[in-house]
């Protein structure tokens, strides 16, 4: 059983059932769109209509027969597919089917395929170009852009950004390598409709329609088409992130950019170590702007990518917005590397200049007493910002210097009865003698009271000699059995190095009384003799920069390990 | 090359001339060029035709009438007009001297 309709077609009654009825007027449908442009497009299609009239009247026994199926199926039969209809311009064109066009010998160009596009239409334009699919392509990409960190991205965009989109159908044309004459202009303008009106479609036609194309789907269609939705879902997601982290970045860029650009107005003093640093000559806000340009432009496209990715139809910003900041960008990129060259050369020789000075010291019961004090030019007035060690200071006249806590000192057996000191200063600069220049003009000073030598805890410098690594190292050369007191002042400048019988590093030989053995190596003489720990009676493991130092007593039994730079060492008592 | 495709064209190329021709001593309607084409197994289907005829008419060569039908809808009568008497005139002798020149071409060899 089947409901029927009534139809009139080209003025006359007919009775079809609904089945035949749908067929029938998609069949008409797809005609009127083959002829959609066409001039006097109505009228052909009235006289088919007329046509088919008469031929389901010659297939009538009597009025109230019912059009079914099988004459439709006839009629269309004898009036022919809708591609049939076409006669044109093309007619002696060989291209009547919508295949891919074989390589032609017209040369093809590259343009992006905005129309079958997932990002930019790159892939999709290389898909013509190469003659690769275009999943291959976005394949290669996606590849390229994990393996070799991120060129394919670059690679990507900068595709994107140089080839431009095929936009009209001479361009559209171009791309597939198809020669551009009005037919197949036209054949790509009713294409494009053809899209259209398709889309326009209800899903219900949707259906069927396919099933007349005899292109059912497959399951693996199906399965594609969940994986593009989730490809898609995907692609949205990292729009977002795309727009999220360009964004914040380009405001953050910004607002860095702007209070740069106020400290530098007002003179906060922390800008100032800019000037102390920078070599290049470049004022700070010449390269805060470039910093600016060479890490915001690449995070703009990134975010005009997550736009492009949201909204399919962003407009362009167009091309000449588009290579003028990629030339932006490079001539940031390049100065800023030109100034990170200077600035590097900087420090790439060290000079240093040594002083060494016989010391005739009167010492009283044979003890030699190392200190440090930093209050040698009155009162030092510390800023709280270092550039490494290295901070300004205001000597006493209220002067801006540089100084630096870059001191070491460091105990050496003399060869000869007398104590003597040597003060070596090392600073960095563009050449040895630059740098040598440079240590020459470093400021150190120490004092000698009776048997103590009293060290500055800090070295200075002129504020134009700008920070380049300056350093002071002090040997004192102590002649054999001669005592040495490091002062507690001095523990976090003793330097690495020096050799003593307790293994100590550095700050821990403050506060103890050394004495210099023949061989160079310091011999604690009232260093607690690993008495200290007895106090908890359970001995301790200590683990940390010096090494390792285990300590396990109890009662008469005991066990001691030490792991350091000087070797192991290992001690048990019963 | 689909070989049903360049039949196609090659009818489809000589097509109008034929229409015109059919149409040179008397009138026609649609359901008679189409049956005249049909039997001469110019036509595979019919669809071509109408848009084909519509094109004529519109370029002047062909006009129509119409004629009530006894048996069914008012039928459209073509006819030709002066223009496509002599458009026809010409395509005479170009077919003329196509029919000898592929002939020559074919046997020649």
């Amino acid at each position: 059983m089947n409901k029927t309709v009534n139809i009139n077609l080209a003025n006359t009654l007919f009775h079809i059932d609904d089945d035949a009825y749908n067929k029938l007027r998609r069949y008409l449908e797809s005609i009127k769109r083959s002829f959609a442009g066409t001039k006097g497009s109505d009228e052909i299609i009235a006289d088919i209509e007329a046509r088919i009239a008469e031929l389901f009247l010659e297939k009538m026994e009597n009025e109230r027969q019912v059009i079914t199926h099988k004459e439709v199926d006839q009629v269309i039969d004898v009036m022919g597919q809708p591609e049939d209809y076409m006669v044109d311009e093309d007619i002696f064109e060989d291209e009547p089917k919508r295949t891919h066009a074989e390589p032609t010998s017209r040369a093809k160009k590259l343009y992006r395929d905005i129309d079958h596009k997932y990002i930019g239409g790159v892939c999709a334009g290389l898909e013509h170009y190469l003659g690769i699919d275009a999943l291959w392509v976005r394949l290669i990409f996606i590849l390229l852009a994990v393996f070799t960190s991120g060129f394919g991205l670059i690679a990507y965009i900068l595709l994107w950004i140089l080839v431009p989109e095929a936009a009209t159908t001479s361009q559209k044309l171009d791309m597939r390598g198809e020669p551009v004459n009005i037919s197949n202009i036209e054949r790509k303008v009713k294409e494009g409709f053809d899209d259209v009106a398709e889309k326009v479609k209800s899903v219900d036609y949707d259906k069927v329609g396919n099933k007349v194309k005899s292109s059912s789907k497959t399951f693996f269609d199906t399965i594609g088409d969940i994986i593009l939705f989730l490809f898609k879902v995907f692609g949205k997601f990292i729009g977002i992130l795309l727009i999220i982290i360009g964004a914040s970045t380009l405001v953050g860029l910004f607002f860095g950019l702007f209070t740069v650009g106020m400290f530098d107005a007002v003179h906060v003093p922390g800008i100032d170590f800019y000037e102390i640093v920078n070599t290049s000559g470049a004022p700070v806000w010449v390269v805060s702007i470039l910093l600016f340009f060479a890490v915001g432009i690449p995070f703009f496209f990134l975010l005009y990518l997550g736009l492009k990715i949201l909204v399919n139809n962003l407009k362009s910003i167009g091309n000449i917005a588009k290579f003028s900041l990629l030339g932006l960008w490079l001539i940031s990129v390049g100065l800023l590397i030109v100034f990170g060259i200077r600035q590097a050369a900087e420090f790439s020789y060290t000079g240093s200049v040594n002083d060494k000075t016989e010391l005739s010291l009167e010492v009283p019961s044979d003890t030699l007493i190392i200190s440090m004090k930093d209050d040698a030019h009155m009162d030092y007035n510390r800023d709280d910002i270092h550039f490494g060690r290295m901070t300004f200071g205001y000597d006493e006249n209220d002067n801006r210097i540089l100084m630096s806590d870059e001191v070491d000192i460091k105990i050496r057996k003399s060869d000869t009865d007398s104590i003597s000191i040597n003060i070596r200063k090392d600073a960095d600069g563009s050449s040895t003698p630059a740098a040598r220049d440079r240590a020459r003009n470093i400021e150190y000073a120490y004092t000698v009271d009776g048997n103590e030598i009293v060290l500055d805890k800090y070295l200075t410098t002129e504020t134009s000699n700008k920070a380049r690594n300056q350093e002071v190292t002090i040997t004192i050369y102590v002649p054999e059995n001669m005592t040495v007191y490091f002062d507690d002042s001095t523990s976090r400048y003793i330097g690495r190095g020096i050799d003593n019988d307790q293994g100590f590093y550095r700050s821990g030989m403050a506060g103890q009384h050394w004495l210099m053995g023949s061989d160079g190596e310091l011999q604690c003489l009232d260093c607690p003799e690993d008495d200290d720990e007895d106090r908890d009676g359970n001995g301790k493991i200590i683990i940390n920069e010096d090494g390792i130092d285990i300590d396990i007593k109890d009662n008469q039994d005991s066990f001691e390990m030490k792991i350091n730079e000087d070797g192991v060492k290992v001690k048990a008592k019963n | 090359m689909n070989i049903e495709n360049t039949k196609a064209q090659m009818r489809k190329g000589v097509l109008e001339y034929c229409i015109l021709s059919i149409l040179k001593d008397d009138d026609k309607y649609a359901s008679e060029i189409l049956g005249a084409l049909k039997d001469a197994k110019m036509l595979v289907v019919e669809g071509t035709i109408y848009p084909l005829l519509t094109r004529l008419k519109n370029a002047g060569l062909l006009n129509y009438r119409w004629e009530e039908s006894t048996s069914g809808p008012p039928r459209k009568y073509y006819a030709l007009t002066e223009t496509g008497q002599l458009f026809l005139n010409e395509l005479n002798g170009t077919w003329d001297e196509l029919r000898n020149a592929v002939n020559l071409v074919t046997n020649t060899k």
